[in-house]
């Protein structure tokens, strides 16, 4: 699958924790985007269900329960790839992210692709009008916020950092 | 400064910008950062990193913006990489991943040990490490210059 973008963001931790920040936190440092929003009803809280037959999910305040997507691959703490189905995508219309945490030591890189967007057509709704070079420059800036976010999610909870 | 971009930043024009993209990684230890790629597979736009600083690598997307490899070498910009160590390790780095040394590693008369050198398009770089703290004093008596400093 072609059309894609491509993220990364070192973060001041290792893989291990990285990884679990990043699937079993999703609920507390996910930022909701208007751009990039899986249903048109207001947000609701991620979660993954972990492992290799789990899925990404988003719950609404009323409890009801949105699949974002299946995940396909679940190899903790180095790779996840999961679905990316917005409420508007029609039959055949699918993105996947793939996240990978890449153990430098002290540091974790952590690489999220983005791709299939080729499967949703310019004038889809999910694309807002924007020209698709111009919508995936957005996606990836969006993604750049949600690595940051995971980040300063890990700081500001991290064991060794005590509070002030 | 992990989702915000720096003031400045530079845009690179290149006729093979993901073959670009691959060597800069390799010979100077920039990471790609960000990435978007056309339906086509081609490069749409790129950020790299090395420590605070960021560059675009990007196609000669328009008439007026070519690589070196396409204007018989010339250029009208340079950029300069300002390391903290090792520039020596570091100029053996990019020579390996084959780079066009043309100016070997020198200790300026500023205090700083430098080289230059051309990636595989012809764009040209410099690279430095301080190794000496210098006087203004100190650098117009070794050159002859005069030299204004402020801030």
């Amino acid at each position: 699958m072609s059309s894609r973008i491509v993220v990364a963001l070192r973060v001041a931790a290792t893989a291990d924790r990285a990884f679990s920040a990043f699937t079993a936190d999703i609920g507390v440092w996910w930022r909701p985007s208007p751009l990039f929003r899986f249903t048109p009803r207001e947000p609701g809280v991620l979660s993954f269900e972990p492992g290799p037959e789990g899925r990404l999910i988003e719950t609404r305040a009323g409890g009801k329960v949105f699949e974002i997507g299946r995940i396909t691959v679940w190899e903790p703490p180095l790779r996840l790839v999961f679905g990316w189905r917005q409420a508007a995508f029609g039959p055949g219309q699918a993105t996947e992210v793939e996240v990978r945490f890449d153990d430098l030591g002290a540091e974790t890189r952590v690489t999220v692709e983005h791709r299939g967007w080729d499967t949703v057509p310019a004038a889809h709704v999910a694309r807002h009008g924007f020209p698709d070079l111009m919508f995936l420059r957005r996606l990836g800036d969006y993604w750049l916020v949600l690595l940051s976010a995971v980040n300063a999610f890990m700081g500001r909870t991290s064991p060794e950092t005590p509070e002030p | 400064m992990p989702d915000g971009r720096p003031t400045l930043s530079s845009g690179l024009s290149y006729r093979d910008p993901r073959a670009a993209i691959a060597w800069l990684e390799k010979a100077f230890g920039f990471e790609t950062t960000m990435l978007v790629e056309a339906p086509d597979g081609s490069v749409a736009h790129s950020e790299l990193r090395l420590g605070d600083g960021v560059i675009m690598v990007g196609s000669e997307w328009s008439e007026d913006n070519k690589s070196p490899a396409s204007v018989g070498g010339k250029n009208t910009q340079t950029i300069h990489l300002q390391i903290e160590s090792d520039v020596d390790v570091h100029c053996a780095r990019a020579r390996a991943a084959g780079a066009a040394v043309f100016a070997e590693p020198e200790t300026q008369f500023y205090g700083d040990r430098t080289y230059r050198c051309k990636d595989p398009e012809g764009h040209i770089w410099t690279v430095g490490q301080t190794v000496d703290v210098v006087s203004n004093e100190a650098m117009e008596a070794a050159t002859g210059l005069k030299i204004t400093t402020n801030g």
